[in-house]
């Protein structure tokens, strides 16, 4: 599913790499952690997955293609296919639930009662269907993740990238989050969360890369 | 097809409820640079329409050394008649010549009491055909004439004529590179303004790029709202100018140009305000497609 080969980053020509010679494999429907300090490399690592930045070297194959020599035509497409998390949520303050979960698929120019019936099924998914015309700002900073992940889960993506979902919210919040993200990975969401939280880690064991300095310094699974 | 226009529509609508003091600042700037536009543009288009009102009365003289042989005289007029710009030929002989003197003189005619009608010389008044009354056809007719050595002198207002031609010229040299001057600042502000309301929207710009809208799904509602803003601040313009055209500019132009009447100054016509909409229009977009491209980057 995704195939890194050799890839680096480097943000500035004479700056120390932000990654340096990555290569690992991921296969589809996989469970991945990627773990480390802080600015050992992490979102960058994501951001290059969803095109946000190009590596300075190497390849990276997603479902085959390879994003690197992509046109930034082909971006948008690419990312219809993939759900993003963040840790600051990025929902609109001033559009209700059901709007900014339904905001994807207005992009991808879906019909209005298609939009409606999914948007729905999104929210009911993370337990908020009865909150649709609430705005973000009205609710708790775990309600707002499980919205900004009804919103990545709303197109039914084949790759899930979280940026420290959970980084915000507190232990039992926390729990809520990653069952969520379990449950998208069991009906065949390859899922990549990013996280320095070693206590989600050791609860729910699964497969993790861990990178130090932009190096990969540790590829272990349970 | 229809659902994704109307989508659009809401979009552009949900945009400018969201934002209603920058989306007026938009409107308020570009209607007040095309007022100022369509101010200057008003006193140039104005003035050269009375310059072209009274460049019909420019006609040639052509004194004579003496009155010529009746004979003589249906000669030359026909002579004259025959060139392809002249309209028509009038002869004025010493005694019209003095009467008319005598009656321009008014009250101080008495001045010429003792002077016989030999004092003034007899003339040919030739008037131009409408698409000649300009200088050079003047010329042109007047070098013709000079080939007759019995037609001493002429007039034809050449010195006026030239002056005119020259304030003219400068009138619309400055009102090109003043308009353009104008034009460019409103759409620096412009720009600038929209700028401000997509900086305002920068998360919403961000999370759509991330969702997968391509470039253009982000940029059209934007340019539709650039262009809806700047057909409206044209519209607010256009009122703005006539109430400054009915309440200021029409009298101070009577006064300045010496016209009798308001009558011959006038408001700017169809195509002009058509052409003031699609400025303000073009304004708009351009204004968006300056601040888009620093903004929507996938």
């Amino acid at each position: 599913m995704i195939h890194l080969y050799n890839v680096c980053k480097n943000y500035q020509k004479d700056a120390a790499s932000a990654l340096h010679n990555l290569n690992f494999k991921i296969a589809k429907g996989d469970f991945v952690y990627i773990t480390g300090p802080s600015g050992a490399g992490k979102s960058t690592l994501l951001k290059l997955l969803y095109c946000a930045e190009k590596p300075s070297r190497g390849q990276i194959l997603v479902n085959g293609k390879n994003i690197t020599r992509m046109g930034s035509s082909h971006i948008p497409q690419l990312r219809r296919h993939t759900g993003i998390v963040f840790q600051d949520f990025k929902l609109l303050d001033n559009r209700t639930l059901f709007e900014n979960v339904a905001f994807p698929l207005e992009v991808q120019g879906k019909k209005r009662f298609e939009i409606s019936n999914k948007v729905y099924q999104a929210l009911k998914h993370v337990g908020l269907h009865g909150k649709l015309q609430k705005y973000p700002l009205q609710l708790s900073g775990g309600e707002q993740q499980r919205v900004a992940i009804a919103r990545a889960l709303v197109v039914d993506p084949l790759i899930l990238l979280a940026d420290e979902p959970t980084g915000n919210l507190d232990l039992e919040v926390t729990l809520e989050i990653i069952e969520l993200f379990k449950k998208a990975n069991a009906r065949g969401t390859t899922v990549l969360l990013a996280t320095h939280d070693q206590e989600m880690i050791r609860r729910f064991p699964r497969r993790v890369i861990a990178l130090e300095n932009g190096q990969l310094v540790n590829d272990s699974a349970p | 097809m229809l659902d994704q226009l109307i989508y659009l529509f809401r979009r552009v609508f949900r945009n400018i409820r969201q934002s209603p003091v920058l989306c007026s600042a938009a409107v308020g700037t570009v209607a007040v640079a095309l007022t100022i536009l369509a101010f200057f543009s008003l006193i140039v288009i104005n003035i050269q329409s009375l310059a072209a009102h009274w460049s019909e009365e420019i006609q040639i003289v052509a004194y004579l050394e003496r009155e010529p042989s009746p004979a003589r005289l249906k000669q030359w007029r026909d002579g004259i008649e025959a060139m392809p710009e002249v309209a028509a030929v009038r002869y004025v002989n010493q005694q019209e010549a003095l009467r008319r003197f005598k009656s321009r003189l008014g009250s101080d005619s008495d001045l010429l009491e003792g002077f016989g009608a030999e004092i003034l010389p007899a003339s040919l008044e030739i008037s131009l055909r409408e698409q000649y009354r300009n200088r050079e056809s003047a010329e042109t007719v007047v070098g013709r004439l000079r080939q007759n050595p019995e037609l001493a002198e002429f007039n034809y207002g050449q010195d006026w004529l030239e002056r005119f031609e020259a304030f003219l010229e400068l009138l619309r040299f400055g009102a090109v590179v003043l308009g353009f001057f104008l034009l460019f600042a409103a759409l620096f502000i412009v720009a600038n303004t929209i700028k401000l309301t997509l900086y305002a929207r920068r998360d919403e710009l961000e999370i759509m790029a991330l969702v997968g809208a391509t470039p253009w799904f982000i940029k059209v509602p934007f340019l539709l709202e650039g262009a809806l803003q700047g057909a409206l601040g044209a519209f607010l313009a256009l009122g703005g100018s006539l109430a400054l055209f009915q309440f200021f500019l029409r009298q101070g132009l009577v006064a300045l140009l010496s016209v009798t009447g308001g009558d011959q100054i006038v408001f700017l016509d169809w195509q002009q305000q058509l052409l003031l909409i699609g400025t303000g229009i073009l304004l708009g977009l351009v204004g968006s497609v300056l601040s888009l491209r620093k903004f929507v980057r996938i």
